[in-house]
C-alpha cells in the first residue's frame, strides 16, 4: 500500500522531542516539588490557616473585578473594530494590544509615572493595571468572533422587526457568548496569577496566591508551604482552564460565515467611533508618555541624569542579561513550537494529546515553574541554578503556548495538494517540509519570534526566582529600583522601564507585521 | 403602494443610484432586470432601509419611511443568501419576527407550524439549519419573511444557485403562495424568464456612465 502524502513520521519524532522537553523542565519539576518537599501534615497545616483563604479569596474577588471592569472598558472599541471597517482600523487594533505585550512590571511602573500619588498602592490601581493589560485581550478574542459575524445576518433581523437592543440580545450575544466567556476567563487567569502589578502597585498589604508563593519560597524559606498554595492556585487555574474549553467548544457555526464585509461606519456613528478610538489610544499611550516623562525627571527637575546612567555597570548588564535570555528564550521557543506545530497538525490523537499539553501549561504560574526548576536542578552536573541560560529555558515555557496559538492556524492553511503535487514531483517528505510548510509558515515564525522574545523580555515571575545578583533580567532590576528611595534611583526605574516598552512596542510591530504577512500566505 | 421617488444613493465617492423612481401597486409583483453590479440590490436595501438614502424619498402606503429605522417600516427582504439565523432551529428562525414583538412561544410554534406547512416543510420546525439543503434553507428564508406579515416582500436573487429542477419547481411554488396572498412583491434577478414567471411586470435597469437610471419596459 502506498504512503499517505502527509506521512507521521517528522510528527513524531516532533512529538518526542516536545515531550521530552516538557518531561525534563515541567514534569520532573512539578514532581519533585510535590513529592520531595511536602508532607501531608503540610496540606493542613497550610489550608487551615485562614490567612490562606484570605489570599484564596482576594485572588478570586480582585481577578473578579478586573474581568468585569475589563470587558465594560473593552466592549466599545471592540465593537468599533469588530463590526465596522474605517480608515487606521488596523492601527488601533494595534495600538489597543500594545498592553497586552508590555511588561506586566512596565505597566506597574507606568501607572505609578501616571496616577497621583494618592491613588498609589490601591485597589483602582491594580485594577486599572489589569483593565491595560486585557483590553487587548477581548478585542483580539471577541473582536475577531465579531468579524466573523456577517452584517447581512443582523439586517436580517433588523427587517424582521427586531430593534438595535433586540438584535444583539437575539443574534449577536449568542454568537460571540462563547468568545466573550473565553475571553473572560483568561483574563481571569492573568490577573488570579497577578505577580509584578500586586508587589509595585499593591502595597504591603495586598497578597494574591501567586506573590505569596514567592514570599514563602524565597522571603521565609518555607518551601511546603509555598508548593501546598502552589497546588491549589493549580487547581483553580486547572477549573477555569476547564469551563474555557467548555465554553469554546459551544460556537455555532461560524465559521462557515468567514471573510464576510465588515460594514462601514454609518453617519450617525462617527463622533461615538471617534470618542472611542480617542480614549482607547489616550488610555494606552498615556502611562508610557508619561512614563517617559518620568525618566527625564530627578525630583522636581527636568535631567537626562537617570538616562546618563545607563551606562553604569549595573544597568547595563541588566540590559545585558535580558537581550541574552530573551535571544535564547527565542530561538528556544520558536524551535518548540513548530515541533508543537508539526505533532499537533500531523498526528491525530497524539496530535491533540501534544495540542492539550501546550494549554496546560499555561496552567503552571510562572512563579510555581521557576520554583520547581530551581528545587530540582541543584545537584552535582544538574545544578543550573546559577546558569544565565536556565531562565531562557523557563521563559521558553512561559511562552511557547502563545507561539502555539500562532503557528496552528497559518500552517493549517498549507493546501494539500501543494504537498502532492510537491510528491509526485519526488520531493520527500524532509524537503517538503522545508520547501512547503516552513517557506510557506516564515511570517508566522517571526511573529512567533517577536511573541516569545517580548515576552521573555518582561517576564517577572520566574527571573525573580531565578535570576542571579549578576545576572538580573531588566523587570527584576525595575523592581528592585523602585523598592528604594531616591528621586534618580526612581528615575533611574522609569528609564530602564521606557526602553522595555520601546523594545516590546518595536516587537508587537514586527508580529503585526508579520502576521499580516501571514494572513496574505494564507489567502494564497 | 410603494414610491420610490429620484433615489440617491453612494457609496464614498461613488454614485450607485441616481435619481431611481419606481412604483409598486398594492398586491403586484414587479420583477428588476439588471447586469451584476448595477445597483438592484442596493434598491432593495434601501427600500428595506439597510442603507444611508443621500436624497429622494420613499413612500409605502401613505407613510413616508425614507428615515425610518429598518424595523419599523414593515418590509421583508429575502436575502440571496438566506441569511437564516445559525443559533436557532428552523422554527425559531420562522417565528423569530415573532418572538421580537413578544408574542408566547406557543403562539410562535403554531405560526411556524402553519409557515413551513405552506412552504412544504411541515416536519422540519426542530431542524438545525445547517442541516437544510439548498432548496430547504431558501424555502424556510420565505417562511420567515412571510411569517412577519410585511407590507411588501422584496426578493434579491432568491433562486440563484439552484439546479434547473429545484429552481422551476420553487418558482412554481413561490408564484402560487404569493397568488394566493395577494403579496406585493420586488423581485431582483438577472433571469429575465425568471421573472416574466413570477411577476406581472418588469422594469429594466439601465447603466449609462455614472449614472443608473429605471425604464419600465
Amino acid at each position: 500500500m502506498s504512503k499517505p502524502v502527509l506521512h507521521p513520521t517528522l510528527g513524531r519524532v516532533a512529538a518526542l522531542v516536545v515531550s521530552l522537553w516538557l518531561g525534563v523542565f515541567l514534569v520532573i519539576p512539578v514532581l519533585t516539588m510535590v513529592g520531595g518537599f511536602v508532607q501531608p501534615s503540610d496540606f493542613s497545616r497550610v489550608l487551615a490557616r485562614s490567612s490562606t483563604w484570605r489570599l484564596v479569596w482576594f485572588s478570586l474577588w480582585q481577578s473578579a473585578l478586573s474581568v468585569a471592569v475589563t470587558l465594560v472598558v473593552a466592549a466599545p472599541v471592540t465593537w468599533l473594530i469588530g463590526l465596522h471597517r474605517f480608515r487606521g482600523r488596523r492601527l488601533l487594533r494595534a495600538v489597543s494590544t500594545v498592553g497586552f505585550l508590555l511588561p506586566s512590571v512596565v505597566v506597574a511602573t507606568a501607572f505609578l509615572a501616571v496616577l497621583p500619588r494618592s491613588l498609589h498602592y490601591t485597589m483602582f490601581a491594580v485594577v486599572i493595571a489589569h483593565v491595560y493589560f486585557n483590553v487587548a485581550v477581548v478585542v483580539r478574542v471577541v473582536g475577531a468572533r465579531l468579524e466573523l459575524l456577517d452584517v447581512q445576518l443582523m439586517n436580517a433581523a433588523r427587517i424582521l422587526g427586531a430593534s438595535p437592543t433586540v438584535v444583539w440580545r437575539t443574534i449577536v450575544w449568542p454568537l460571540i457568548r462563547g468568545a466573550t466567556a473565553a475571553a473572560a476567563a483568561v483574563i481571569f487567569l492573568y490577573c488570579f496569577s497577578s505577580f509584578a502589578v500586586i508587589r509595585v502597585l499593591g502595597g504591603p498589604r495586598r497578597s494574591t496566591l501567586e506573590s505569596d508563593i514567592a514570599l514563602r519560597a524565597f522571603g521565609i524559606g518555607d518551601i511546603p508551604a509555598a508548593t501546598v498554595l502552589a497546588l491549589v492556585q493549580l487547581v483553580i487555574v486547572v477549573g477555569v482552564i476547564g469551563v474555557v474549553c467548555r465554553l469554546s467548544g459551544r460556537e455555532h457555526g461560524l465559521s462557515r460565515l468567514a471573510t464576510l464585509p465588515l460594514t462601514t461606519v454609518m453617519h450617525r456613528q462617527r463622533f461615538f467611533a471617534i470618542g472611542v478610538a480617542g480614549a482607547t489610544a489616550t488610555f494606552v499611550l498615556l502611562p508610557i508618555a508619561a512614563l517617559l516623562w518620568r525618566s527625564v525627571q530627578v525630583g522636581d527637575a527636568s535631567s537626562l541624569a537617570a538616562w546618563r546612567t545607563i551606562f553604569d555597570t549595573s544597568l547595563t548588564a541588566s540590559i545585558r542579561a535580558s537581550a541574552r535570555t530573551a535571544l535564547l528564550a527565542g530561538v528556544l521557543g520558536v524551535a518548540l513550537a513548530v515541533l508543537t506545530t508539526l505533532a499537533v497538525v500531523r498526528l491525530g490523537t497524539i496530535g491533540r494529546l501534544i495540542d492539550m499539553l501546550s494549554i496546560v501549561v499555561l496552567a503552571v504560574s510562572p512563579v510555581t515553574l521557576g520554583l520547581g526548576l530551581v528545587l530540582t536542578f541543584d545537584v552535582g552536573w544538574f545544578d543550573w541554578r546559577a546558569r544565565w541560560w536556565f531562565v531562557a529555558v523557563a521563559h521558553t515555557l512561559v511562552a511557547f503556548p502563545l507561539a502555539v496559538r500562532v503557528l496552528v492556524p497559518a500552517w493549517r492553511t498549507t493546501p494539500i495538494g501543494l504537498h502532492q503535487a510537491a510528491a509526485v514531483l519526488g520531493a520527500g517528505e524532509l524537503r517538503r517540509l522545508v520547501d512547503i510548510d516552513l517557506r510557506r509558515m516564515r511570517p508566522a515564525i517571526v511573529a512567533s519570534l517577536g511573541l516569545i522574545v517580548a515576552v521573555s523580555l518582561g517576564e517577572f515571575g520566574a527571573a525573580s526566582l531565578m535570576s542571579r545578583a549578576d545576572g538580573e533580567t531588566m523587570p527584576i532590576v525595575i523592581a528592585r529600583l523602585l523598592s528604594r528611595t531616591g528621586d534618580l534611583v526612581r528615575a533611574q526605574a522609569f528609564v530602564l522601564a521606557s526602553l522595555l516598552a520601546v523594545v516590546c512596542i518595536a516587537a508587537l510591530v514586527l508580529v503585526e507585521f508579520a502576521l499580516g504577512k501571514s494572513d496574505h500566505v494564507a489567502r494564497r | 403602494m410603494l414610491h420610490v421617488a429620484e433615489l440617491v444613493v453612494a457609496h464614498g465617492e461613488r454614485c450607485v443610484l441616481n435619481g431611481v423612481s419606481l412604483v409598486v401597486q398594492p398586491g403586484e409583483r414587479v420583477a428588476v432586470h439588471g447586469p451584476s453590479g448595477c445597483g438592484k440590490t442596493t434598491l432593495l436595501h434601501a427600500i428595506a432601509g439597510l442603507v444611508h438614502i443621500d436624497a429622494g424619498s420613499i413612500r409605502l402606503g401613505r407613510q413616508d419611511i425614507t428615515h425610518t429605522r429598518p424595523h419599523r417600516r414593515g418590509v421583508g427582504l429575502v436575502f440571496q443568501d438566506d441569511q437564516l439565523f445559525a443559533h436557532l432551529n428552523v422554527a425559531d428562525n420562522v417565528s423569530y419576527a415573532l418572538r421580537v414583538h413578544g408574542a408566547a412561544k406557543r403562539e410562535r410554534l403554531i405560526v411556524a407550524e402553519e409557515w413551513l406547512s405552506r412552504v412544504g416543510l411541515s416536519d422540519f420546525q426542530h431542524r438545525h439549519t445547517a442541516s437544510l439543503s439548498g432548496g430547504e434553507a431558501k424555502r424556510v428564508a420565505l417562511a420567515r419573511t412571510l411569517a412577519g406579515g410585511p407590507n411588501i416582500v422584496l426578493l434579491d436573487e432568491p433562486l440563484s444557485g439552484l439546479d434547473d429542477e429545484l429552481h422551476d419547481q420553487l418558482l412554481g411554488d413561490l408564484r402560487g403562495l404569493f397568488e394566493q396572498l395577494g403579496t406585493t412583491v420586488v423581485h431582483v434577478t438577472h433571469d429575465r424568464a425568471e421573472g416574466a414567471a413570477l411577476c406581472h411586470r418588469s422594469i429594466e435597469f439601465a447603466t449609462l456612465s455614472d449614472k443608473v437610471a429605471s425604464r419600465q419596459t
